[in-house]
């Protein structure tokens, strides 16, 4: 059953939305402090460059191109239950957590490049920053990659019928997840 | 295909459009013009998927509201800290 809530100027808004975005927002303050205090350091230091020149540029773009992937193929998902195709959603919820997996094999990949060649978290601020914010990103994405598994299952046996629109909700925390790839791919592998 | 999902088979393409565009800016442009162009490319991307695969466009003010206002507290932090890195940069 879906519950609404009723909005200040009287229009209902589902609840579980509300609260997904809620929790977001809670979120946008946690990777902004990061992604600010690695802004400001990194402008009023030196070095940094120099750091980030030997991280692994190939990955993160396949990386980047996986989770665009996957944010469409969620946002597919919610189509295809819109449309009361739950097999279809299935099908893309699955494709969704296979790339998620993907993504996570090749950052683990990664971090063992840079362990091998002696970048650990402690041989300088830049790895600091870096195994900090791509780790609590990575940390995000098996989060969502357990709840995207398990409404791959409920729709797969039709027991996802009346709670369709959780795909929606697991969908925002999806494209969120995403969106912090977007900004720590330039500011990490580009800049 | 719908045309749900033929439209955002097209924002895909662009997203991915806009991926090349910033990865060929950092080789070709100078470093301030490539980070000026990398970061606009990279709140483009952040805005067609919030927009479109977040559905922000059909949302209510109070989605609105839940999501800007702690942006808008990042916006400050990022502010407030900008005459640090200015002392820093000057002492040098």
């Amino acid at each position: 059953m879906v519950t609404n809530a009723r909005t200040m100027d009287g229009s209902l808004e589902p609840a579980g939305k509300a609260g997904t975005w809620w929790f977001l927002s809670s979120e946008i303050p946690t990777f902004g402090g990061l992604l600010v205090s690695y802004i400001v350091l990194r402008l009023g230091g030196s070095g940094w460059a120099e750091a980030s020149s030997h991280l692994n540029l190939n990955i993160a773009l396949a990386n980047t191109f996986l989770l665009l992937t996957s944010s469409m193929t969620i946002v597919m998902a919610h189509a295809a239950v819109q449309e009361n195709d739950h097999k279809r959603a299935a099908k893309f919820l699955a494709l969704t957590v296979l790339l998620g997996l993907s993504f996570l094999i090749m950052k683990a990949l990664e971090y063992g490049v840079e362990i091998r060649h002696g970048f650990l978290p402690g041989s300088g601020i830049f790895w600091s920053f870096y195994y900090g914010m791509t780790g609590l990103h990575a940390l995000h994405v098996f989060a969502g990659i357990i709840v995207n598994l398990v409404l791959c299952i409920q729709a797969a046996r039709g027991s996802l019928a009346p709670n369709g629109h959780r795909i929606e909700l697991a969908g925002l925390y999806w494209h969120f997840v995403d969106i912090v790839w977007i900004f720590l791919f330039p500011l990490l592998y580009l800049a | 295909m719908s045309a749900q999902s033929r439209h955002y088979l097209i924002i895909w393409f662009w997203l991915v459009g806009l991926v090349v565009l910033s990865v060929a800016a950092a080789w070709i442009l100078p470093k301030s013009q490539a980070w000026v162009l990398i970061f606009t490319v990279a709140g483009a991307k952040a805005f067609l998927v919030a927009r479109h695969y977040m559905h922000l466009k059909d949302e209510t003010w109070l989605i609105y509201a839940i999501a800007l206002v702690p942006l808008a507290f990042v916006f400050v932090l990022l502010i407030a800290l900008f005459p640090d890195f200015v002392y820093h940069l000057t002492r040098r």
